[in-house]
């Protein structure tokens, strides 16, 4: 019964374009008991990480998914004519770092962290959904709030906002860059 | 001024004006918990002055750091009765921003390799739409359509306003010949062209009477690929003589 499970779960996790996440999954596969799911799903990424395959099953935002493996990029690229995947401009990367470590935050409140108007950047990361506005701040004016959403994260292959780099890696990384200097 | 004609740096380069003042405290080595406020002040306006103009539209917000500088320079050189520390130190607004900033870039930094590190793995994405060509399914246009069509175009015939001659009549007999001919001739009649070549609204009108009366034979069937497409009227079979 629970190869067949495994299967099952392997084939929705295909099919969904989002990451999937277990409560969903219970909710599907109703005919079976939660730690048989947990199992099947623990099995399931199991035998993708021991075999020998070219794609594999990923944590992020909270749910799971199939991705190729890192060293395939060069010519998962030449199949898709792509020199590089576009990145994130600077001032976007900064404004959206600024909104993951002090969410739920207002564009007055971002431009005075990064010492600059972040209303254009701001723009582009709505335009992309990687922020969200979800609501208004009760203080004059009532301004927008924003916050980082899911597609942040699997952006990112986060799983979790607490995956975010902590407190003790950056002062890693500004130690570092003292010794630099 | 010489000074900073040593590192002649754009302000370009600068992620605003928080990045200008980090940029200075490392090149100078300084402590950022006690900045010496006079000289910083003085090599951050130097660079500021590099620029012969300053664009306020994107280098306002410099400008806004350098009066805050200049603030808490001021607020240093007032004499005061204890040694200042802690919370009163008027550099302290500064450095917290300062310290957040720090924080931030260094975050980014991390976020751009994690970024990195993901632009690797390839996801399912949503399939692009493929250009498929797809068997247009035909509806039929009923003679609601069909009448509402015909009084739209009329009308707009209406406000080309042209003079008309009467005197011609029209039968019935011949038009509908002549619709038949041209179903013969073409294979299928384009209703707006069609109506639109018409010289009357007598004219018009007889030819739309023609019209329902070959649908309502079924000798014409008159459709759309969907709504709001262009009408087209076909002969049902082979079109009698």
């Amino acid at each position: 019964m629970r190869t067949r499970l495994k299967d099952v779960i392997e084939s929705l996790i295909f099919v969904s374009l989002e990451p999937l996440n277990l409560e969903k999954i219970k909710n599907i596969c109703t005919e079976f008991s939660n730690s048989e799911i947990e199992e099947a799903i623990q099995e399931l990424v199991e035998s993708y990480v021991s075999n020998e395959r070219g794609i594999q099953i990923i944590q992020a935002a909270g749910g799971y998914l199939f991705s190729t493996k890192s060293e395939h990029d060069q010519w998962i690229r030449r199949l898709l004519s792509l020199e590089n995947k576009s990145k994130l401009s600077h001032a976007a990367l900064e404004t959206l770092a600024t909104v993951a470590y002090h969410q739920p935050v207002t564009l007055a409140e971002i431009s005075a962290l990064r010492g600059v108007d972040a209303s254009y950047s701001l723009k582009s990361l709505l335009q992309k959904k990687l922020v969200k506005i979800t609501g208004r701040k009760k203080s004059p004016g009532r301004p927008l709030i924003y916050r980082t959403t899911d597609k942040f994260l699997t952006y990112f292959g986060l799983n979790n906002i607490k995956d975010l780099p902590s407190e003790e890696e950056i002062l890693k990384i500004l130690d570092e860059e003292k010794i630099l200097d | 001024m010489e000074e900073a004609r040593d590192y002649q740096v754009n302000l370009e380069v600068f992620q605003g004006p928080l990045d200008l003042l980090l940029f200075l405290i490392r090149k100078k080595k300084i402590d950022i918990h006690d900045i010496p406020i006079a000289t910083i002040t003085r090599e951050y306006l130097a660079y500021l002055n590099q620029k012969a103009k300053i664009n306020l539209e994107r280098e306002g917000e410099f400008l806004l750091i350098a009066a805050l500088l200049i603030y808490i320079k001021s607020q240093m050189l007032l004499p005061r009765e204890s040694e200042l520390e802690g919370e009163d130190d008027p550099r302290k607004i500064l450095v917290d921003r300062l310290l957040d900033f720090q924080k931030i870039k260094a975050a980014s930094t991390l976020l751009r390799e994690k970024e990195g590190q993901q632009k690797r793995l390839w996801k399912r994405s949503a399939p692009p739409p493929l250009p498929i060509k797809q068997e247009v399914e035909l509806v039929e246009v009923s003679v609601f359509e069909l009448a509402e069509a015909f009084l739209s175009l009329m009308k707009r015939k209406e406000q080309e306003n042209i003079r008309l001659i009467h005197g011609k009549e029209y039968s019935l007999e011949e038009k509908m010949k002549e619709l038949i001919e041209r179903l013969k001739e073409n294979g299928y009649l384009d209703f707006r062209e069609y109506f639109n070549s018409q010289e009357s609204l007598e004219e018009a009108l007889t030819s739309f009477f023609c019209l329902l009366e070959l649908i309502k034979a079924r000798v014409v069937i008159a459709v759309q690929e969907s709504l709001f497409h262009p009408i087209k009227v076909w002969p049902t079979q082979g079109v009698p003589s």
